[in-house]
């Protein structure tokens, strides 16, 4: 085995020493995390120009309100404190009288006025909407806009109408104004973490308050780590592997070690650099996490975990790519066996929500026990602050093993038989026959 | 005491066979030639001696004991395809082959074979910098440099210039020199007469020749003569006790009918042209490989 260790060594020197490798590793969380960092740094960057709408009120109550309450917010909301900066745009109200004679030329024309720009929208408030009968067509507020679903002009204005409502409604039944903020107090419920007896006082400690950072993004982040090791070892497996076939640098390596030596000592080669880059991230993380003074949201006991299931995935996803690089004779063969490679390491991430959300349930448990979906599931679930079984992360590691071993020695056969194999296209038929066949 | 042993090995693909009950024998310290035309099983037989290949039938037996993988280390082995990592350096490439070999320090080695070679100013230059002939000597480096005791060369000298040919030539007979078993496969009939104590020759999955030069001629006799003429190859036609005439433009070979008397000959073209030289000889390993397999052999075949 020493033979496939010094092949691994090479591996892995040629791997990590590129700039590809270097870049990869700074991009890599960036790119999965791109959505919400794009989303933070762009979240205050509004458009700051001032929005005027046009009011048809019919119901002749509703417009003083809202021109009310927009005063109110761009007297107060419009500017940052600290920097006088605009941050926001104003809100303009102006009001037009309905046209009952033809209303749909008012619409048209206001319409026309929105589309020059000298409008953001106009609303049509219906005549009846204090007490809404069953005539739909005067209990209804229409928003016209050019992006009225998505406006948080739109979003905005109900919460000026609504409350007005409300009051309005509460007047007509006699009740008074000063208990109307009583009535409708929302509580809210707020989520705890459980009690617990400390071990070393004996005291029972108090239960912290749940967050949604320790319950949901530390585990998705541990996940999503899992996810990105077998993502920068596996992929890449295809490819090398197919160039050493097509490059034939396999015979020349075949004439000293042996077909198994040479799969493991891709595979090893591909732990070696998932264990470097997850290194680089637990170390950059923890880090981090000290700090940001963090600790406690930080399920360190994860982490053990976290590397024995790695080191299986690795070997487990990388012997199967190996050997579909393995039936690969040119970069196009390469490319279309890339997505079954990697299919089951991305099935999890499409189930990642619910069973975050859910660890404990039925659902959440027999995938995280499927061995493809358990190195990504298992340590999702268990990074959780719900108390997953012991018994599930060993079960889940004895499936994990056992589906490992076994995708070494069906890769090892086809890898054997197909390394050499020129010219032969992958078709599904021989490669099932080749693994079984040896 | 011999080097490899083959006896009744077998290789089908499908329903192809590509080795058929295949005999051999290669003494230790020989050079030993193997011959045959492309697709004829030559390249299987070096996979299977190199247990790269399994056979279905048969046992290869490799210094008296059976095939097994620790052998892999005692062998050198240059596919007929070449390929290198063309990323790495030539010294780091050859120094990793030959830790792959088992050897624990290959510098020195390395700096020897490459000098040898006139490579040493490319030690430290990626092998995607080289020219094809260079790369082809530091493929042939890398399978000798952990000094092997069986060295597999698979068409060696294809696609190399006369001085890197004779270089790599010189270099094969050394490592024989030195008591390495050297077998070779090749399309140049005068290198394999030159330089091989022993020639293979494989057709079609079975052997049909096998022996020394002259073992081999034997078996053919003096059945050739190599003819100048004023005239060239005009006057050599419908001679009587020919079975054919070869023409090299300046000199003309003729192959001799089984029982035909070559001073009968003689006197057939004196009568025609005037003779510049007349030589009776054994026919040449060319000669012997196109009997064997060419168009006349597949004319006999498709009848």
């Amino acid at each position: 085995m020493h033979r496939a260790l010094r092949f691994a060594l090479r591996e892995y020197i040629a791997a990590v020493k590129t700039k590809g490798f270097i870049i990869g590793l700074v991009l890599a969380p960036i790119m999965m995390s791109g959505g919400a960092i794009a989303f933070f740094l762009l979240k205050d960057r509004v458009d700051t120009t001032d929005k005027t709408v046009v009011v048809i009120d019919r119901s002749g109550v509703l417009a003083p309100a809202i021109l009310e309450a927009a005063e109110e917010r761009n007297a107060r909301d419009l500017y940052d404190e600290a920097t006088r900066e605009k941050v926001r745009p104003a809100y303009l109200f102006e009001t037009v009288v309905p046209d009952e004679a033809d209303p749909t030329s008012q619409r048209l024309a206001l319409s026309e006025r929105v589309r020059k720009g000298e409008l953001h929208a106009f609303m049509e408030i219906g005549s009846a909407v204090v007490h809404p009968g069953e005539n739909t067509d005067t209990r209804r507020i229409a928003y016209y806009g050019r992006s009225a679903a998505m406006d948080d002009l739109r979003g905005w204005v109900q919460w000026p109408i609504n409350n007005t409502l409300r009051a309005l409604r509460l007047e007509d039944a006699g009740i008074d104004q000063a208990q109307v903020s009583d009535l409708f107090h929302w509580v809210e419920i707020e989520g705890m973490g459980l009690v617990s007896v400390d071990e070393e006082t004996g005291e029972v400690s108090e239960a912290a308050r749940a967050t949604p950072f320790e319950s949901l993004l530390v585990p998705i982040i541990f996940m999503f780590l899992m996810f990105l090791m077998i993502m920068m070892s596996v992929p890449g497996m295809v490819q090398s592997v197919m160039e050493e076939k097509t490059q034939r640098i396999a015979e020349v390596l075949l004439g000293s070690i042996k077909p198994f030596e040479f799969m493991m000592g891709k595979v090893m080669g591909g732990i070696a650099v998932s264990l470097t880059s997850s290194l680089v991230y637990i170390v950059g993380g923890v880090v981090f996490v000290e700090a940001m003074a963090i600790q406690e949201f930080v399920p360190y006991r994860v982490l053990p975990w976290f590397f024995v299931y790695m080191l299986f995935a690795i070997v487990m996803f990388g012997a199967y790519a190996a050997a579909l690089g393995s039936v690969c004779n040119e970069p196009k063969d390469a490319q279309s066996l890339t997505f079954p490679a990697i299919l089951p390491a991305v099935i999890p991430v499409f189930v990642y929500f619910p069973v975050a959300k859910e660890p404990l349930s039925t659902f959440a448990t027999w995938m995280s026990l499927i061995p493809p979906f358990a190195p990504t599931l298992m340590i999702l679930r268990i990074a959780t602050p719900e108390p997953v079984p012991v018994w599930q992360p060993i079960a889940g590691l004895v499936g994990v093993v056992i589906f490992t071993l076994l995708s070494v020695w069906v890769g090892g056969r086809l890898f054997r038989t197909a390394i050499l194999m020129q010219g032969t296209p992958p078709k599904f038929a021989s490669i099932l026959r080749w693994a079984l066949r040896g | 005491m011999t080097a490899i042993e083959l006896s009744g090995v077998t290789k089908t693909f499908g329903t192809h066979t590509a080795v058929d009950d295949l005999q051999l024998t290669v003494p230790r310290g020989s050079v030993y030639g193997f011959i045959g035309p492309n697709g004829s099983g030559k390249t299987t037989t070096l996979r299977m001696i190199m247990n790269i290949l399994y056979p279905d039938r048969g046992e290869i037996r490799i210094f008296g004991e059976t095939l097994h993988s620790s052998w892999m280390e005692r062998i050198g082995y240059m596919p007929e395809e070449r390929g290198l990592y063309k990323r790495m350096k030539v010294a780091d490439h050859l120094r990793f082959l030959a830790g792959l070999k088992g050897m624990k320090d290959a510098r020195i080695e390395v700096r020897r074979w490459l000098e040898r070679f006139d490579l040493a100013p490319w030690a430290n230059k990626k092998i995607e910098t080289l020219s094809k002939g260079m790369a082809q000597k530091v493929q042939f480096i890398a399978t000798v440099v952990s000094r092997p005791e069986l060295v597999i060369l698979d068409e060696p000298f294809t696609g190399l210039d006369p001085v890197n040919t004779d270089a790599l030539r010189e270099a094969i007979l050394e490592l024989q020199r030195g008591g390495t078993t050297v077998i070779f496969s090749t399309h140049d009939m005068n290198m394999a007469e030159r330089m091989c104590d022993f020639i293979f020759m494989i057709f079609r999955g079975r052997k049909v020749l096998d022996g020394t030069l002259e073992s081999i001629q034997d078996q053919f006799g003096n059945d050739t003569i190599r003819i100048r003429t004023e005239d060239g190859m005009t006057v050599l036609a419908d001679l009587p006790g020919v079975q054919k005439v070869n023409d090299f433009g300046q000199m003309q070979e003729i192959r001799l009918a089984s029982g035909a008397d070559s001073q009968a000959i003689l006197g057939a073209v004196m009568r025609r042209t005037r003779i510049r030289s007349f030589d009776i000889v054994r026919p040449s390993l060319h000669d012997i490989f196109v009997r064997i397999a060419g168009p006349e052999t597949q004319e006999a075949d498709h009848a």
